[in-house]
């Protein structure tokens, strides 16, 4: 669901970890241990591998010492803000096969809602994805009106797709103003946009960066 | 009006790599990836200080694979 992901659906970025979203179940969590195992795998930081911590929204973190695979940090997640359940998130997955094997992904839709968070390198992720998807003509008006960041763009499909956009504007001011044609009226409204997912996302991580601090407080002591 | 083209919006690099299909990526990014292994590069992250899970200690704990980390020796 990271920077692999990415690559695939056409933004650029190049990330040395792993990360993964994983179903919190008592016998997928013992294959998923077998298999951090096998890479040598060993927690860093809090919390510890468990359950509770998944499904509260944490991430895991796991650095490989495997002598082929060795520093390789792997990142587990399974509660992810705005993407919803793990059920629905894999009903709308991607697969791929790539050297005879299985990939499982995160649908576009997925990955450019998990990718709204609090730091600034996910924004320009967004923007190229969907950009990519638009150019592409894959996705739909739809996931374009509500999620295009490129003004330009924007202003093209809501002419395009005037009735949607109607109907989509009193939801986004960014397709209001993409209506009347305004490109720096677009623009303003994504940025405020922006902010107000930054906003949302640190309230999320607030309780949970607190459980942190507790954690690695308790880990020091 | 007529259609917006990604050279346009995006320039020819972009446009270029939008073009690409996804497996055409995936290839392109391995080969990147095989010039940075190549060069010694470490599978080790950078910190991410933006992360919710960012914690300073933790990155000072795991500096990872016994290859020496970059540091400033000299600022002009």
């Amino acid at each position: 669901m990271g920077g692999q992901a990415c690559v695939f659906y056409g933004a650029a970025e190049f990330s040395r970890d792993l990360d993964l979203m994983v179903l919190v179940h008592a016998k997928n969590m013992a294959l998923l241990r077998s298999a951090l195992d096998a890479l040598g795998a060993e927690p860093i930081a809090v919390p510890p591998f468990a359950e509770e911590y998944l499904l509260r929204g944490h991430a895991l973190h796991f650095r490989c010492r495997r002598e082929d695979v060795a520093g390789l940090r792997i990142d587990l997640m399974s509660n992810l803000r705005g993407v919803g359940n793990f059920e629905d998130v894999w009903a709308r997955r991607t697969s791929i096969e790539t050297d005879g094997v299985v990939v499982e992904m995160l649908a576009l839709e997925d990955l450019v809602r998990a990718k709204k968070t609090q730091r600034d390198k996910d924004w320009p992720m967004i923007r190229r994805l969907v950009e990519e998807s638009y150019f592409r003509g894959a996705g739909g008006a739809e996931f374009w009106l509500r999620e295009l960041r490129s003004p330009e763009l924007l202003i093209e499909a809501a002419r395009t797709h005037n009735e949607l956009a109607r109907s989509i504007a009193a939801d986004r001011p960014a397709v209001a103003a993409a209506l009347r044609g305004e490109r720096e009226e677009v623009a303003a409204a994504l940025t405020a946009e922006e902010s107000e997912e930054r906003r949302l996302d640190r309230l999320w991580w607030q309780p949970l960066r607190d459980e942190l601090e507790r954690l690695r407080h308790a880990r020091r002591a | 009006m007529p259609r917006l083209r990604a050279e346009d919006v995006v320039g020819e690099e972009w446009a270029e790599w939008y073009r690409l299909s996804p497996a055409e990526r995936f290839a392109e990014s391995m080969k990147l990836w095989d010039t940075y292994l190549a060069l010694g590069g470490s599978l080790d992250p950078e910190p991410d200080t933006q992360s919710p899970f960012f914690d300073p200690d933790e990155w000072r704990e795991n500096l990872a694979d016994g290859r020496p980390g970059v540091r400033v020796l000299r600022r002009g």
